[in-house]
């Protein structure tokens, strides 16, 4: 790592609608670093990188790249100076090979003919691929390849654009183990050769492993700017968590082991190729489970197991002692299931109905009187139960759910559940992009149920909800659960060092 | 809603403007006894078939084969009449096994298009194709007359005061489909399923279910239409309801069903196929030759869902912002 | 193997079969003059395919094509009866007035938002009525339009058997896929069909890349055009009635798929002469023209669903294989 700075974000502020994201935050990023970038969630990370992205527009402060002040309003602004973003969705085109995926748009031609010099770009995707020692082939299709390949090919894209600065975005969510050991082996041979990284995690083993320096942002503000040197597990998890002292209010949970309860909910085995493997927990009457891990852990995709959204491959479940096959969605409501996806506008609710068809949705059984008929009032009166249940503003029962606001919406997608007898209630990261009061009262709400004897499965990334609201917490990690808390005093250090493996690094 | 509202005042005006122009213009043939029942007519097939393919556009499917289906259903209609010699009971028979074609050539568009993702606009493109042979087979090309029995014709002529039976039977059916897709758990579904599959899908409807059913619907109303076509004209022939695909995708889009699914009321789809009526009638009267009409109707259809477009871009960008709230960081 | 290879070795294995069977049951078949009069066939579905194959692979379709073939004859119809230009100026607007159609086309689906298939399905009416309207009136009577010039009529012939028209087919295809292949317009081309957010954000215009395939199509339509009205020395209203569907049933067979990203000119080419040996046989055995509509939309239909699930199959092959990689590492 040099000391010429190739990149300098000063004094960025933004908010939205009024809400302050981030507030004078500072990123510097040197020749030939690694800089990680490191925040829970809500933390501002990417909403700053959007930011350096042209994907939003900064409200104050100023973007230097190379020493001289820039606007960057558009991607194509971002991929001129010399900056490539990687995210999660990749932007490679399946049917093309790694060589036309890589001179995209910009293909070597023939003299003046405008024909596409097929071999030279065969053989200077190969010199690239030499170059960077990446394990690709030029003519290798890239849908036949898996995301590992895929995404190095767009790191390749980005390198042969003349990008001085990658950033990656979580990149190895979705890789396997080697996959994401090569390309570790890329990113330092990259930063030998003089290229910056801007790494954002949240999995600490890579953080430790690569980076040369270290931002945490925390409530949209920077928290700490950690050399290499300084770089040491539980600083780190400290720091991002924001509390100093391991005991103070909301990061210390003492667990106490319920009172004789009825076993409600038993998962044994339960595995999915590629996803998750041999899960097995019980869930007693009236508990909240909160399920932490990584992205890519395999929470979500066990709970949609569990729900019956999608097909698992062999194991278990039993509710309250009989067996349950989720052979159906409507069979699993039925049973007393519900579900609060984590995709909440794409489905969660139908953005063009209105809350009182959102709220119906799940429960027509209920309503309908003959098999076909509906009156309308059974249905308003539902919603108006709803609307006052869950505090939903504005309490109109014909306002598209679409022109809520995030907090809204989600209380539209818990209402209709609450009217139903529900046995196991499943939400998975249930108060993401939503303020304050709102979580509160969807916290209010779930011990309520709890209260009554539901089962409450909740998948989150945010430790500080899983701290207060559950009654156990397992933590996964690569498909597995790796650890279970349910008695003594857990700690947010404790599940982050769970969910991201860090005992490994420390041993 | 005040917005929705809006648009139904502004089509009713524009409808009565409409009728209000045809009479200035042509005062000695549009007002007339013979040419309003001309328009009721045309009116009360296209309402009838619009009542069962707003189904499927409602999920921002389409059906395209309607208009052969016509044809197949007041063949089998006719020839089953004929062949049990114009008995009463022919009328029955005929009529049954028309609706029976309607429904499973409905039902194996729903299956196609769900189970085999095959583009709605195809399949139903590709029957309408092969629906049309088989109606060229069947009456071995040759245009088949029905005269009677008296069953059969009054199904079309027939008068029940001032209007003929055709106007009531368009009422009655428009206002199953009205209740179906109001009053309903099936109509909720269907709606659901247009606006969001996914979300859809994980309440627990069977999308699938609802799909089938959706297009078997309407290949109903397009055999329903078919035997009212053939009453009216008191024949059957492979070219019966050609064409009405056209004039009631019009009138259901420009009565405010989005093509994408989702959004739309049956009432205002009756609007639009009155004021399709009233087009057609009024570009006859005018002298637009047939052959001629084409280019005004796509001309309508590229407007219709032009404008349509252009307020769900802007609609996207209202639930958009509105959604927004504080942006999510992961 | 490519599993766009594995696709077209399908398709012409399934023409092979249909040569086969057709051979078999007659010896005329595969006479010489036979063959060739089948390659004139396809020529003229194929010279429209390889600008429609373009359309799909972006994704998009067009159902206007026969409409645009009777525009284009009729507009040089005009020109050859009312003014003394000559012939190859008349051949000149012809394709300019393919290449406008075309534009229109474009220019609704890619700024006005349109959906594609109801946008063509639209101009399909359009131009088909702005031909009857420019059709040239004999005593208010539209009949076929003449056009004997020797020097038209030339381009029908051939040269030692092989029509022109043959060979211009093979010129374009052999362009076409060049095109496709050795162009940044034709990467541009799979790139919008396949994943047309990355497409974007490489910096590719879209809009125009789907404009570009929407004219070409104008183009090539043109082109048959030419030789179709060469060949029968007139054009009448009703040319290129059904054309559309054989365009598309000739681009389907041969591999494109209807959500675009994949298939080819040389597909097409499969497709074409598939579709072209099958009407032949079916005329040869004097089947009736209506179970050619049977067959032609259930063969549509058979290989769209057949597409969808081998597609799915080789997906869940392809995902099953990374999952036992990622597994065995563990």
């Amino acid at each position: 790592m040099s000391s010429e700075v190739i990149l300098e974000a000063k004094n960025i502020y933004k908010s939205f609608s009024q809400v302050p994201v981030l507030q004078d935050v500072h990123l510097e990023v040197a020749k030939g670093e690694v800089h990680a970038l490191m925040g829970e969630n809500g933390a501002g990370k990417s909403t700053l990188i959007k930011i350096l992205t042209g994907a939003y527009t900064k409200d104050q402060g100023s973007i230097l790249w190379k020493g001289q002040e820039v606007e960057i309003n558009s991607l194509k602004d971002c991929r001129q100076l010399g900056v490539s973003c990687i995210y999660q969705e990749l932007s490679v085109i399946p049917v093309l090979t790694v060589a036309q995926n890589i001179y995209l748009g910009r293909e070597p031609k023939i003299g003046k003919t405008g024909l596409i010099d097929h071999k030279r770009m065969n053989r200077m995707t190969q010199a690239l691929i030499d170059q960077y020692n990446f394990p690709l082939h030029p003519k290798d299709t890239v849908g036949d390849l898996g995301i590992g390949l895929r995404q190095l090919t767009e790191i390749l894209k980005g390198l042969s654009a003349r990008s001085e600065l990658l950033i990656m975005d979580e990149p190895t969510a979705s890789l396997s183990g080697k996959e994401a050991e090569i390309l570790f082996g890329i990113i330092e041979s990259l930063k030998e050769k003089g290229f910056s990284v801007i790494y954002i995690s949240h999995r600490l083993e890579e953080v430790y492993r690569l980076s040369d320096r270290l931002t945490i942002l925390r409530d949209g503000k920077n928290k700490a700017l950690l050399s290499r040197q300084e770089i040491e597990p539980l600083k780190m998890i400290q720091l991002m968590i924001g509390k100093e002292v391991d005991e103070s209010e909301g990061s210390v949970k003492i667990l106490t082991e319920k009172k004789e309860s009825k076993t409600a909910l038993k998962v044994e085995h339960l595995t999915c190729k590629g996803k998750f493997e041999d899960v097995s927990f019980t869930v007693q009457e009236g508990e909240i489970i909160g399920v932490g891990g990584l992205i890519g852990a395999g929470r979500t995709e066990l709970v949609r197991c569990i729900y019956g959204a999608d097909k698992y491959d062999s194991g278990a479940i039993y509710l309250h002692g009989k067996k349950f096959v989720p052979s159906s969605i409507r069979k699993s409501i039925k049973q007393g299931l519900g579900f609060v996806p984590e995709d909440r506008r794409g489905q969660g609710f139908i953005p063009l109905l209105s809350v009182k068809r959102n709220t119906a949705l799940t429960n027509y059984d209920l309503i309908a009187k003959r098999a076909l008929a509906i009156t309308s009032k059974e249905e308003l009166d539902m919603c108006l139960k709803a609307i006052r249940k869950m505090d939903i503003r504005p309490d109109d029962p014909d306002k598209p759910v679409g022109l809520l606001s995030g907090g809204n919406q989600q209380k539209v997608v818990l209402g209709k559940w609450l009217m139903r007898e529900l046995k196991v209630l499943i939400v998975d990261e249930p108060t993401a992009g939503i303020d304050v009061g709102a979580k509160d009262e969807i916290y209010n709400l779930l011990r309520m149920l709890a209260d009554n004897g539901v089962v409450v499965i909740l998948v989150s990334s945010d430790l500080q909800e899983l701290l207060r609201v559950s009654d156990r917490i397992l933590v996964m990690r690569k498909g597995k659960i790796i650890k279970e808390f349910s008695e003594g005093t857990v700690t947010q250090a404790d599940i982050l060092e769970a969910a991201s493996g860090l005992k490994e690094v420390r041993s | 809603m005040k917005r929705i509202k809006f648009e139904r005042y502004s089509k009713v005006l524009l409808l009565l403007l409409f009728i209000a122009v045809l009479t200035i213009l042509k005062p000695k043939s549009f007002p007339t006894v013979g040419n309003i029942s001309n328009v009721l007519w045309s009116i009360s097939v296209i309402g009838i078939l619009v009542s069962g393919t707003v189904f499927p556009l409602l999920l921002g499917g389409i059906d395209l084969s309607i208009g052969s289906l016509m044809g197949l259903s007041a063949c089998i209609t006719v020839i089953s009449i004929q062949k049990l010699n114009y008995a009463n009971q022919s009328v029955f028979l005929g009529i049954g096994c028309a609706v029976i074609a309607g429904l499973v050539v409905g039902g194996f568009h729903g299956v196609v298009v769900t189970v085999f993702k095959v583009p709605p606009f195809l399949v139903t493109f590709a029957t309408q194709s092969i629906v049309l042979g088989i109606t060229q087979v069947l009456t071995n090309n040759k245009i088949i007359s029905c005269l009677s029995p008296k069953l059969f014709t009054s199904i079309g002529l027939g008068r029940i005061g001032p209007f003929t039976f055709p106007i009531y039977l368009m009422l009655g059916i428009v206002l199953i489909s009205y209740f179906v897709l109001n009053k309903t758990v099936f109509g909720r579904y269907v709606y659901a399923v247009g606006g969001n599959i996914e979300a859809a899908r994980i309440s627990g409807i069977d999308h699938q279910f609802v799909t089938v059913v959706s297009y078997m619907i309407s290949g109903l109303t397009a055999a329903i239409g078919g035997v009212v076509l053939a009453s009216m004209t008191q024949q059957g022939m492979a070219s019966t309801g050609s064409g009405y695909e056209t004039d009631v995708i019009t009138a259901a889009v420009v009565g405010g069903v989005s093509l994408a699914g989702g959004e739309g009321k049956i009432q205002d789809a009756v609007i639009g196929a009155i004021l399709v009526g009233l087009l057609n009638n009024g570009m006859n009267l005018v002298g637009v030759p047939s052959t001629n009409q084409g280019l005004i109707k796509g001309l309508v259809i590229i407007g219709a869902v032009a404008l349509d477009v252009a307020n769900k871009n802007d609609n996207k960008i209202r639930l958009f912002k509105a959604g927004k709230g504080v942006k999510k960081d992961v | 193997m490519k599993q766009s290879t594995v696709r077209k070795l399908i398709s012409f294995g399934l023409l092979m079969v249909l040569v086969i069977g057709f051979s078999i049951s007659s010896n005329y078949f595969l006479s010489s003059s036979n063959i060739f009069a089948i390659f004139r066939d396809a020529s003229i579905v194929g010279i429209i395919g390889v600008g429609l194959t373009y359309v799909i692979l972006t994704a998009g379709i067009d159902l206007s094509t026969g409409s645009m073939m009777a525009l284009v004859g009729m507009v040089m119809a005009n020109i050859y009866q009312y003014t003394l230009l000559p012939i190859w100026v008349m051949l000149l607007i012809g394709i300019a007035a393919g290449m406008t159609a075309g534009l229109f086309n474009g220019f609704i689906v890619t700024r006005l938002y349109l959906p594609e298939f109801i946008a063509t399905l639209s101009t399909m009416g359009i131009y088909r009525a702005l031909t009857y309207i420019i059709a040239i009136k004999k005593n208010g009577l539209i009949t076929s339009q003449p056009m004997k010039t020797a020097a038209f009529v030339r381009l029908s012939g051939e040269i030692k058997g092989i029509y022109y028209v043959i060979i211009i087919f093979i010129i374009m295809v052999v362009i076409g896929q060049a095109i496709l292949k050795y162009t940044r317009f034709g990467t541009n081309l799979y790139a919008v069909g396949s994943n047309i957010k990355a497409a974007r954000l490489s910096g590719i215009n879209t809009g125009r890349t789907r404009m570009t395939a929407y004219v070409i199509v104008g183009f090539c339509v043109a082109v048959a055009t030419v030789f179709q009205t060469a060949r029968m020395q007139c054009t009448t209203v009703l040319l290129g009635d059904g054309m559309e569907f054989n365009v598309i049933a000739a681009v389907v067979v041969g591999g494109c798929a209807l959500d675009g990203g994949r298939g080819d000119v040389i597909g097409t080419l499969i497709g074409a002469l598939f579709m072209a040996a099958l009407n032949n046989g079916i005329y040869k055995f004097q089947i009736n023209a209506s179970y050619q509509l049977i067959i032609k939309g259930a063969i549509i239909i058979g290989i769209v669903v057949f597409d969808s699930w081998y597609n799915k199959k080789m997906e869940q092959a392809s995902a099953s294989r990374r999952i036992k990689e990622a597994v065995n590492e563990q």
